[in-house]
């Protein structure tokens, strides 16, 4: 914001604008003097990401809020960690979410001071230049700033409300990432303790040909081949120990703990399917009422109107808002500013600076649209994501796993009535570990399009949707064909 | 016919056939029907040519009507369930209820007239394998006759002009169908009932099926890899016992509708080869044996006395065709240690057991096995497991086994030394050829030291 100094040399020539400005003053009357919030406005963020999460934000502006948090995120890790438990955690422990938080300080403050007049001042300089010595003494008084008060105010304001959206936008989207490390996480620590389950039985197997090759009844290319097996199957199994190592430090990234806190106790299995999927209903009306996304666009309706309103009624009063050129649901900084002038209408009675206003008014408004078009479509996808990957989990309960373990029934008795060999046995022990880490595949997949199709409704939109290809589930199972 | 039912000492009841129409019923011979797959033993004929009629093992002979000086028979061919033994059934094509079919027993000389009704969904045809007969009568399809439409009823007529072992199958898509277990006995008797008289005669036909265990029918396309070989389609230990009498001539009729032969054998007695499809066979012409292999489509007529006593096993000798149902590619797990495998695999499959480190013996372990699937070896002898499947059965032979008379004696009873005793004293030094090679190839060098790993039953999978 550029401050008008008011100096004796152009005291004058401000005169006139002042008289300019008092519709100004009338239109601002209503900004009022507002003052800074004792919680750095957390609660009107908590109002959008309690409905929309099921928990609020808490700002760490000091030590004490410091030591809360750490008390409340160490009672929560103390018990295998929930769905609800990690979003919490996140929302409580994340320093990016922090980051905004304090952002949303920051506007606030500027809010705040915006309604406020800037202190009237003296200024006294001497320069010097080789022999000669030039003293200027100043009375400073921002007689702009005093102006445009209410208008700041205004923007301010605006800005202070775009700046709890976009932190709400944020520990949504926040909660949401949580929540799809958290199940990627557990179904890579399940997969990877089935994977164990491969490598046992590869082992076995390569044990027993070792036996058989050893008391003669296999030839050396017999034994290689069960023996090359259980070495292909350790290698998958190092794989699926780093995929669940990779998953759980992405989870702890977004939980923000480190140190002693490392030690996330997750459950052993995902949670188990609802009893029914949720029914496609209102989803989209729904959406166009919660997403945060477009309610940021609205408010940048709003405002440009404002704006252009003020540009219509004066012309001389250039505002120009750059808040929307930023989608919040990147994460970047926003690129914030705005600039008032006060010029005098000698020359240009403004006519081109309002059309500029309305052009620009016009640009939020198709870009609003825009985005509740495409949230509507978002929300149409997520859902046939969400009843898709229900429909294949449970599928892959009801019927493929339930199959497979009969067919492992059988092989066992007709192992047992030496129809088949303990080899055969071992192969479909294998098979049916295969299919096991489908089917948490699945269930994980399931949970992740659950959590998209919240984002599509709540947040601004699932980061990617569901891809549904097939094999997508082709782990470093998929590989330990025999 | 109705009277005809009781004439069978057997406990399955006959049931009339309501196949052939009751407007057509007039003219043709009641189609009598056995569901059971006990052995019945037919009674004298009650008319026509004497003769002593023979047992069918797990079977029986099928009942006829005299008209106007003409047998007549009346064969149902149709779908069956045929007990292969306790605890496992299979769905076959048969006739008159069962597979094999009943045994057609006739008289040299006899005007025989045989109806045919077919119930399957596919055309038949009989052939009369080994029998002296118009063209016309031989039943190939396409080349003698048209077949027998489904539901239809055609009749074949001829003079049993050969006294002999015969056997009846189908010439219409043969693989299929004889895979499917359609096939039975024929027996033409001598005109003189003392030619050759014997005093026990039975009879069976040699099966092979492929039935997956689990599954109830055979596998039709199956070549040589069989999984069941029968007598009348019933594996040991589901397959009667034959006896006799101490003293008796026994003679014991067999046919081969398999796709290999069986060199089939008695323990115990030396017998003679006195038939074969193309007859008696000279007395000169015989020679004593122990086994006699009986070809792929041929008949065998084997006649002994039995003088010894016991319980005498009578089986064929490839030794795959005593096992029911095995794994054709399970590894010989012989002397591979197993007990730590076994604990990695019993963490991801509870209920495994290792086996086959000492052997394929599985002893008395009973372990649940898939539907409808048999042990591969089976039976329990009054010394415990018989380790026995497929084409296994006993000779039983007894002081006091009553003419006639074919139940089960029960087991033997051996008098005091007779039966094979533990050695209890010291163990003997083994003594070991050191010579090596013969004539044509002496030894070239000292013989190396060559050790040698014998692997001795431990008891135990594991070591
Ligand atoms: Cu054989």
């Amino acid at each position: 914001m550029k401050r008008f100094a008011v100096t004796r040399t152009s005291r004058r020539a401000v005169e006139p604008a002042l008289r300019n400005c008092a519709l100004v003053l009338a239109v601002s009357v209503l900004a009022g003097c507002a003052s800074l919030s004792d919680d750095g406005a957390a609660r009107e963020v908590s109002t959008l990401t309690q409905p929309r999460t099921g928990f609020g934000v808490a700002p760490e502006r000091n030590e004490r809020d410091a030591q809360a948090g750490r008390e409340q995120v160490a009672r929560l890790l103390s018990a295998p960690l929930t769905p609800d438990a990690a979003v919490q955690i996140a929302l409580l422990n994340n320093r990016g979410l922090q980051t905004s938080l304090a952002q949303l300080g920051v506007s606030e403050a500027d809010f705040v001071q915006a309604g406020r007049m800037r202190n009237p001042g003296f200024s006294f300089s001497r320069m010097r230049g080789g022999d000669e010595v030039e003293i200027e003494r100043s009375v400073m008084f921002d007689l702009i700033g005093l102006l445009t008060i209410p208008l700041r105010s205004a923007i301010e304001s605006g800005r202070f409300e775009g700046a709890k959206l976009s932190a709400a936008s944020e520990a949504v989207r926040l909660a949401g990432e949580t929540r799809r490390a958290y199940f990627n996480a557990v179904a890579a620590a399940q997969t990877e303790k089935f994977m164990r389950q491969v490598v046992t039985s590869a082992e076995a197997g390569a044990q027993l040909a070792q036996e058989q090759a050893k008391v003669g009844n296999w030839s050396t290319l017999d034994r290689a081949r069960e023996q090359a097996f259980y070495a292909e199957a350790m290698t998958q199994y190092a794989r699926s120990r780093h995929a669940a190592t990779a998953a759980r430090e992405r989870l702890v990234r977004l939980l923000g703990v480190w140190g002693a806190q490392l030690d996330v106790k997750l459950p052993d299995r995902l949670p188990d399917l609802p009893s029914q999927p949720s029914e496609a209903g209102a989803l989209e009306a729904l959406a166009m009422e919660q997403r945060l996304d477009l309610q940021i666009a609205r408010r940048d309706v709003e405002a440009t109107a404002r704006s252009l309103g003020l540009t219509e009624a004066t012309g001389f009063i250039n505002v120009l808002e750059a808040g929307y050129a930023s989608k919040s649901s990147t994460g970047a900084p926003r690129e914030n500013g705005y600039e008032i002038s006060l010029e005098l209408p000698i020359f240009d009675w403004g006519g081109a600076r309002r059309a500029r206003a309305r052009a620009t008014y016009m640009m939020s408004v198709h870009r609003t649209a825009d985005i509740a078009i495409r949230a509507r479509s978002e929300v149409r996808e997520a859902y046939s994501a969400y009843r898709t990957s229900y429909d294949v989990a449970r599928h892959y309960r009801d019927e493929v796993v339930p199959l497979k373990k009969q067919i492992s029934e059988e092989v066992l008795l007709r192992y047992n009535g030496m129809l088949a060999s303990v080899f055969e046995l071992l192969a479909d022990s294998r098979d049916q570990v295969r299919s096991v880490n489908g089917a948490i595949d699945a269930q994980r997949d399931f949970w992740i399009a659950e959590t998209e199709l919240q984002a599509a409704i709540n947040g601004s939109g699932g980061a990617v949707s569901q891809s549904m290809a097939p094999g997508a589930n082709a782990g470093p199972a998929a590989a330990a064909e025999h | 016919m109705v009277s005809r039912r009781d004439l069978f000492t057997g406990a399955a009841a006959l049931v009339g056939a309501g196949v052939v129409s009751r407007v057509g019923a007039a003219s043709l011979p009641e189609a009598v029907m056995v569901h059971s797959a006990a052995t019945q033993v037919p009674p004298p004929p009650p008319n026509g040519r004497p003769f002593h009629p023979v047992v069918t093992l797990n079977g029986w002979s099928l009942p006829w009507r005299m008209n106007k000086g003409v047998k007549e028979f009346h064969l149902v061919a149709e779908p069956v369930v045929r007990e292969f033994a306790p605890g496992m059934k299979a769905n076959l094509w048969g006739y008159n209820g069962a597979s094999p079919g009943p045994t057609i027993e006739v008289v040299e000389g006899d005007r025989v007239r045989i109806f045919v009704t077919n119930r399957l969904p596919e055309h038949t045809s009989i052939h009369w394998h080994g029998q002296r007969l118009p063209n016309g009568m031989d039943g190939v399809t396409g080349l003698t006759q048209k077949g027998i439409q489904p539901g239809k009823t055609m009749v074949y007529e001829f003079e049993a002009k050969r006294p002999g072992t015969f056997m009846y199958h189908p010439h219409a898509d043969e693989m299929v169908q004889m895979a499917m277990g359609m096939m039975g006995f024929w027996v033409t008797h001598p005109k003189n009932p003392d030619f050759m008289k014997v005093d026990r005669d039975y009879v069976f036909l040699l099966g092979s099926y492929d039935i997956e265990p689990g599954s109830f029918v055979p596998k039709t396309s199956t070549m040589l890899d069989f999984n069941l070989f029968t007598f009348n389609s019933r594996v040991f230990p589901g397959i009667d016992t034959m006896v006799a009498r101490q003293g008796e001539r026994v003679r014991i009729r067999v046919g081969n509708l398999t796709m290999t032969n069986h060199p089939i054998h008695l323990h115990g007695h030396e017998f003679e080869v006195t038939g074969t499809d193309g007859g008696w066979t000279r007395p000169e012409s015989r020679w004593p044996e122990v086994t006699t292999d009986v070809a792929v489509g041929q008949m065998r007529a084997i006649e002994f006395v039995a003088s010894d006593l016991g319980d005498w096993a009578f089986h064929c000798h490839k030794s795959h065709h005593t096992m029911n149902a095995m794994g054709h590619d399970v590894p010989n797990m012989i002397g591979v240690a197993q007990s730590e495998a076994a604990k990695k695999i019993m963490s991801i499959i509870p209920d495994y057991m290792a086996m086959g480190s000492t052997g394929g013996s599985m002893g008395e372990m009973e372990m649940p096995l898939p539907d409808n699937t048999l042990p591969m070896m089976g039976g329990q002898g009054p010394f415990g497991g018989v380790e026995m499947g497929g084409m296994f059965t006993i000779m039983k032979v007894r002081k006091d086994q009553k003419r006639g008379d074919y139940s089960d004696p029960g087991w033997y009873k051996h008098p005091a030394g007779t039966v094979a005793y533990e050695w209890t004293g010291a163990p003997l030094e083994a003594v070991r050829n050191t010579s090596s090679g013969g004539q044509s190839m002496p030894a070239a060098a000292p013989a190396r030291k060559v050790e040698f790993n014998v692997r001795k039953p431990s008891g135990h999978s594991g070591h």
